[in-house]
């Protein structure tokens, strides 16, 4: 360990700390950590675009209701009208027959055709047609879905009689946003760790940068282990991840998204930043040059950060439960418990790193 | 030209030695195993179900009686969680409390749901709602009477507007029927086709039948008859038989994902391209390549075709594994060459390391969204075709791109690559490439590079043949900027979308009238700074009025974006204003539209060009003038086109 020479521990300790702020001073030179949030503002405005962009196409009444005109024959049609007057921004307006009904279709009067009959079982079919290709059909083909459904559970509860279980009945409808789902349980957990990964990828090129240069050979000339200087680059690359999350979380709050329990969530973005500061470290120890080191820091975080979002009750789960209110004592647990591994492995690497020195 | 080609061989191979050492065996068996290890704890995971991509696992607690069905129907669903019903505070311990009034037999009659007064709470209740509807489909999947449980079959078929009488009297004839498209034989032989197939009530039964009418896919409606909605299965266009419930809407959602996998490996290959240039930068190592008799451009060439080769290669094996075709591959090389030519300039201008790791998050990031998010809205709005990926989803679905719309696609991002490439070269130089510049230092010296020198004259020596060269670099330049400008403006079209209108259109004309004035001004600013433009105001004016008809000019050429559509979207038309709507207006009116742009171009380059001549603070100043006088400009456009 880095202390076993005997060295007073503060001194130790204030080696370590002007390493870090040697790493500080130059990622503020360099200005890149301003490169580095204005890439997060980038992915977090983005993905809003993107998430309206989908909800608007499939949730159409979403966002201030789209009528669709729908042209009915055949002789089942009453009970879609039926159907029609329960879902909201639908209707059906009733044509003698199908082709009159297709021709209001062809002269833009409907926007989709629904002919509807009965056979002789008493099952109803529904010829539907909708238009090819057009920036509405997406929209009509949602509302003809849910009309279609409507209809569907009407005719079903009529023939409840020979049902061996009935369904169950539906609470009421009620109005939400779509994107309070997605911001909790997609974006919230992708700014979080987004510093997570930049953390570690600068201590990645921290090492391999110095190794290449020669100056961690410099470096141990100077009164400091290997084990301080390792300390004092984590503690940097470390220090910085919390600011950044804290940063978004607020930026959500102040934009009326509020988020429970900060500062576990805080407490287990720093933890999983230690675990891949020692994966980063442990990494650039093993491999030959930088290119292999960020290579295999790629790879190992995607399989790490992969596998465990996959597992349930993953960092990203537990993140959305505790940003949500929903946490219990379940992921109270994991939070300790991804403590409890980010700090073996970070004391773990070190003592490699300290023992066995980096390989160049 | 075949001797220069050899030369850029040789580089190549060299460079591929080199990179064969830098990842060696040892990390690739290492990569190997770690991916094997995660293989292998994902699989077992599949295999005992503990694996699952719902990121919204349990987010939302729900009070229920345990014996209560609608327990069964919470479990089901990965958001919610059940709680007891006991203790249960709303808001505190839970978010929904679900409370079911029972007949005397027992059967389920009422439901009452009581949600916290929350927005959690309505996300909730809307979830439960979603479960109830899920679960009621799966209760119906297991009735044996199916013509009860699913009494609706329905066919969905997509029929354009034009030919929609000609589709309908096809129908007919699917039915056996009248053929001439009337109602009545048409509904009726709606009815025996079903009929004839749905004797097993099997939704299965009806796609069969009905089969004949509707070409499309019947996989997606046998597959998934009677589960809930999903947005995968059916690609665009796809006609479909089943349940209401099996209904997908048009969405290229599977080869949307494939598409994706395209990009994947352009990470990997820009994190070692990226580093094998700055490799050359640190502790002088490319300088003994600098001084053979080789040129910049054939050592660079040299070091990239190496890793065009490997995107191809990568590229064409994903092709055909993902089954994708030879256009997938023509389509995905102009985004491999931009993500190469974007990382090569970072190199270039990085400072070390750790700067250059930024930049290729930053150039994956930005270019994995330009590339992705246009290919969403594939079949939604031409606009989508903006991205090469765009051609990749058509290709998967099988559908028939012209070369007008291949060409369209990949031509912008090609050029934008080749001048990218342009701008690194121009650094890739003893006194740029060894030294810690700052990078807008550096960017200066790659934008003067390009510039040639203009001496404080009189006016009657303008007119010269080498000034006029000199100034028609300036603008050629300032052309060059303007695919860039419009990548830049979409990306601020989309990335202000989801602000109200009232604020976006204002930010929106303020950020478009910036970015173009940036780029109409900062190669001036270089000129200046570098000492290739004498500082003096006529030699500000002259370089200023040549930018603003570089820009114009090409502006004008770009017209193009009409003929999209792009101008249909009401953000759109604000971003590319002055090319719309001068249909009906009188010729005078139509001249003054077409050149009221060069004169606002000219008057505020002008104005950027002096404040550029005299230092850093007054071109700062003067840009913001520059960029006020454009946005009032452009905000009247707007207006007058309403």
């Amino acid at each position: 360990m880095g202390d076993a020479d005997g060295r007073p521990t503060s001194a130790g300790r204030d080696s370590r700390l002007t390493i870090a702020g040697r790493e500080l001073a130059g990622l503020r030179a360099e200005k890149t950590i301003l490169l580095a949030i204005a890439i997060q503002l980038f992915i977090a405005a983005f993905s809003s675009f993107l998430v309206v962009g989908l909800v608007s196409m499939y949730d159409p009444g979403a966002l201030g209701g789209a009528e669709v005109e729908v042209a009915g024959a055949g002789d089942a049609v009453s009970d879609l009208e039926r159907a029609a007057s329960e879902v909201e921004g639908a209707s059906v307006t009733r044509y003698a027959d199908a082709g009159a009904a297709l021709r209001a279709f062809d002269r833009n009067a409907a926007d989709a055709v629904v002919v509807t009959d009965r056979n002789a079982e008493g099952r109803i079919s529904a010829i539907v047609t909708a238009p090819d290709a057009t920036v509405e059909t997406t929209v009509i083909v949602v509302q003809l879905r849910d009309l279609l459904r409507t209809y569907e559970l009407n005719e079903r509860a009529d023939r409840a009689a020979y049902l061996s279980e009935s369904p169950l009945p539906l609470p009421e409808r009620t109005g939400t946003s779509p994107y309070f789902t997605f911001t909790y349980t997609v974006l919230i957990p992708v700014l979080v760790f987004l510093p997570v990964f930049i953390s570690g990828s600068l201590v990645v090129d921290s090492i391999t940068e110095e190794i290449d240069e020669g100056t961690l050979e410099l470096l141990r000339v100077a009164p400091v282990t290997l084990g301080e200087i390792v300390d004092g680059k984590a503690l940097a690359a470390v220090a910085i991840a919390p600011g950044q999350a804290l940063l978004w979380l607020l930026l959500l709050r102040a934009n009326g998204t509020p988020v429970a329990n900060v500062p576990s969530i805080l407490a287990l973005m720093t933890a999983l930043t230690t675990l891949v500061v020692a994966l980063a470290v442990a990494i650039s120890a093993l491999a030959p040059d930088r290119r292999a080191a960020q290579f295999l820091y790629s790879i190992g975080v995607l399989v790490l950060f992969g596998g465990a979002t996959a597992m349930a009750g993953g960092p990203a789960n537990a993140v959305a439960r505790l940003a949500i209110d929903s946490a219990d004592a379940t992921t109270t647990a994991l939070v300790v418990a991804y403590v409890g591994i980010a700090a073996i492995a970070y004391v773990g690497v070190r003592r490699l790193v300290a023992e066995n020195g980096f390989e160049s | 030209m075949i001797d220069r080609l050899r030369r850029i061989l040789r580089v190549a191979r060299w460079e591929v030695a080199r990179a064969g050492g830098g990842v060696d065996r040892r990390t690739l068996l290492a990569a190997l195993a770690l991916l094997l290890v995660a293989g292998g704890v994902l699989g077992g995971g599949l295999a005992v179900g503990a694996v699952g991509l719902d990121v919204d696992r349990d987010v939302y607690r729900v009070a229920v009686d345990g014996g209560s069905p609608y327990a069964d129907a919470i479990e089901e669903a990965p958001a919610l969680t059940p709680r007891p019903v006991n203790g249960a505070e709303l808001g505190d311990t839970a978010d929904l409390v679900v409370l079911d009034g029972r007949s005397q037999s027992g059967a389920v009659e009422t439901v009452v749901v009581r949600a916290s007064d929350t927005r959690k709470g309505e996300a909730a209740a809307a979830e439960f709602r979603e479960a109830v509807e899920a679960h009621n489909e799966r209760l119906m999947a297991a009735e044996e009477n199916a013509t009860a449980a699913f009494p609706v079959t329905v066919s969905l078929r997509y029929v354009s507007r034009t030919s929609a009488l000609d589709e309908g009297s096809t129908l007919g004839e699917g039915d056996g029927g009248g053929g001439d498209g009337s109602g009545d034989s048409d509904g009726s032989g709606g009815s025996d086709g079903s009929a004839g197939g749905g004797s097993d009530g099997d939704t299965e039964g009806g796609t069969g039948a009905t089969g004949s009418d509707f070409p499309g896919d019947d996989t997606t409606a046998d597959g998934d008859g009677f589960a809930v909605p999903s947005v995968g299965g059916g690609t665009f266009g796809a006609d479909t038989v089943g349940s209401p419930g099996s209904i997908s809407p048009p969405f290229p959602f599977v080869s949307l994902l494939l598409a994706f996998v395209f990009l994947v490996p352009m990470n990997f290959l820009i994190q070692a391209y990226g580093s094998s240039v700055l490799d050359e930068r640190t502790n002088r190592r490319g300088e003994p390549l600098l001084v053979t008799p080789l040129s910049p451009v054939d050592i660079v060439a040299g070091k990239t075709l190496p890793y065009v080769a490997a995107a191809l290669l990568v590229t064409t094996l994903i092709a055909v594994a993902v089954g994708g075709g030879a256009l997938s591959v023509i389509a995905v090389l102009p985004v491999a060459l931009t993500f190469l030519a974007a990382t090569f300039v970072g190199a270039m201008f990085a400072r070390s390391f750790k700067e250059l790791t930024f930049v290729t998050v930053g150039v994956s990031v930005l270019l994995t969204t330009y590339a992705f998010v246009p290919a969403v809205f594939t079949n939604v709005t031409p606009v989508a075709l903006v991205s090469p990926l765009t051609l990749v989803v058509f290709d998967l679905q099988g559908e028939a791109v012209s070369v007008g719309e291949a060409l369209f696609s990949t031509g912008p991002m090609a050029l934008g690559a080749a001048l990218l490439f342009g701008l690194g070269l121009g650094v890739y130089r003893e006194e740029d490439m060894f030294t810690q510049k700052p990078v807008g230092r550096k960017l200066l010296d790659a934008l003067a590079v390009r510039l040639s020198a203009i001496e404080d004259v009189d006016l009657s020596g303008l007119v010269d043949r080498r000034r006029l060269r000199a100034l028609g670099s300036v603008a050629f330049l300032t052309a060059c900027t303007i695919p860039f400008v419009f990548v830049a403006e979409l990306l601020a079209v989309a990335t202000l979308f989801a602000l109200p209108v009232t604020v976006s259109i204002p930010v929106l004309l303020v950020t478009i009238a910036f970015i173009e004035e940036v780029a109409k001004s900062v190669h001036l600013y270089a000129g200046f700074e570098r000492g290739v433009f004498a500082r003096t105001d006529r030699v500000a004016v002259a370089v200023g009025l040549a930018s603003a008809i570089g820009f114009f000019l090409a502006e004008k050429a770009t017209a193009v974006v009409q003929a999209v559509g792009l101008t249909d979207l009401y953000v759109g038309r604000a971003a590319f204003g002055s090319v719309a709507g001068v249909e009906g207006l009188s010729p005078v009116v139509i001249a003054a539209l077409l050149f009221a742009p060069l004169l606002l171009h000219g008057f505020a380059t002008t104005v950027a060009a002096v404040g550029a001549s005299r230092n850093r603070t007054a071109y700062a100043l003067t840009l913001a003038l520059a960029t006020l006088l454009h946005a009032a400009y452009n905000f009247g456009v707007v207006s007058l086109h309403g």
